[in-house]
């Protein structure tokens, strides 16, 4: 058994698209639909066959209060890995990202906040210990 | 099945589609061998749905104000949306939603059968794979009403199904758009 689809709720797919490949920079993996359903994943360049990101139409009344919840208290609703979070944190604000905390020490790793403007808070991480 | 292995559909036709601002609606016409009645009741029954639709009902969508849920049927993910028919003019007009997407089925009685025409949103990227999947969905609904059954074909089924391919590329090709695939083939064109 392998880890190799996890979803985030959006609100508008084609804006989280547009967010998720343009300005955090992954690519396109799956996005075919049948009726009103789309289904629609990217992959990290770095891991073409690695876990996809499902941006999920987010329909659910359940799915919505939880989303609008956790995110009006700033709570990440998926985290990334990176080697280096200063980099990518001006190049993503420099495609206009709009980040709730820039990258801050932490215990054993230094974070960053972003708005995937599509309903959700997404965690950036870059380990302490992470040799370059 | 047998009628299955011998079933190629037939050039892509009677399909066309519409832009209101950025809402797009395909229009497939198709002139069926059957009568309005027989028609109207494989649109509304489930249990005749179950047989050739892309979604499964858990109750008929015969009568205006019946809430009924509709559970895309071969998608990846478990994909259920929650409809109120909006109209039921039996067996002429019928309405209800599908997700976002507005259905209006319109059977027409003609000599000796119906020509059916249905009216759905979808998304200006999927235009031809939509044309696509209902031809097939629609062959597969003349041959249940005529009693040479093909088995339901949609999502997966229906995708890797050369029949299918072809139709898409045609579907494209006709309206003039940028084809798109299924997954191996999206991939290909990020």
């Amino acid at each position: 058994m392998k880890i190799k689809v996890m979803s985030v709720f959006v609100n508008d797919q084609n804006k989280a698209l547009r967010f998720y490949t343009e300005v955090l920079g992954f690519t396109k993996k799956t996005d075919f639909s049948q009726g009103p359903f789309r289904w629609l994943t990217v992959a990290s360049p770095e891991e073409p066959n690695g876990t996809e990101l499902q941006l999920a139409l987010n329909d659910n009344p359940a799915a919505k209060t939880y989303q609008q919840a956790i995110f009006q208290q700033g709570q990440p609703a998926a985290m990334f890995y990176t080697d280096d979070i200063q980099a990518d944190y001006e190049r993503m604000k420099s495609r206009g990202a709009e980040f709730t905390m820039p990258p801050t020490d932490v215990t054993a790793s230094k974070i960053a906040m972003v708005n995937d403007t599509c309903g959700n808070i997404i965690q950036l991480s870059e380990l302490a210990n992470h040799s370059r | 099945m047998n009628h299955r292995e011998q079933y190629a559909p037939g050039p892509a036709s009677g399909a066309q589609i519409r832009k209101d601002g950025e809402k797009w609606t395909l229009i497939l016409v198709r002139e069926l061998r059957h009568s309005p009645e027989k028609i109207w009741q494989a649109l509304t029954d489930p249990a005749h749905l179950r047989e050739w639709a892309p979604f499964d009902a858990d109750r008929s969508l015969n009568a205006v104000g019946t809430t009924v849920k509709l559970t895309t049927v071969g998608a990846p993910a478990l994909h259920v949306s929650e409809t109120t028919v909006t109209r039921a003019d039996a067996p002429r007009i019928l309405e209800y939603t599908w997700g976002d997407f507005d259905m209006r089925w319109e059977l027409q009685a003609f000599a000796g059968g119906t020509r059916l025409t249905l009216w759905t949103n979808i998304g200006r990227r999927f235009i031809a794979m939509g044309a696509a999947g209902w031809h097939i969905c629609f062959d597969v609904l003349d041959h249940l009403l005529s009693g040479t059954p093909l088995g339901r074909m949609v999502g997966p089924d229906a995708i890797k199904f050369g029949g299918w391919q072809r139709l898409n590329a045609e579907y494209a090709k006709q309206f003039a758009i940028e084809m798109t695939g299924p997954p191996s083939q999206a991939a290909e064109n990020s």
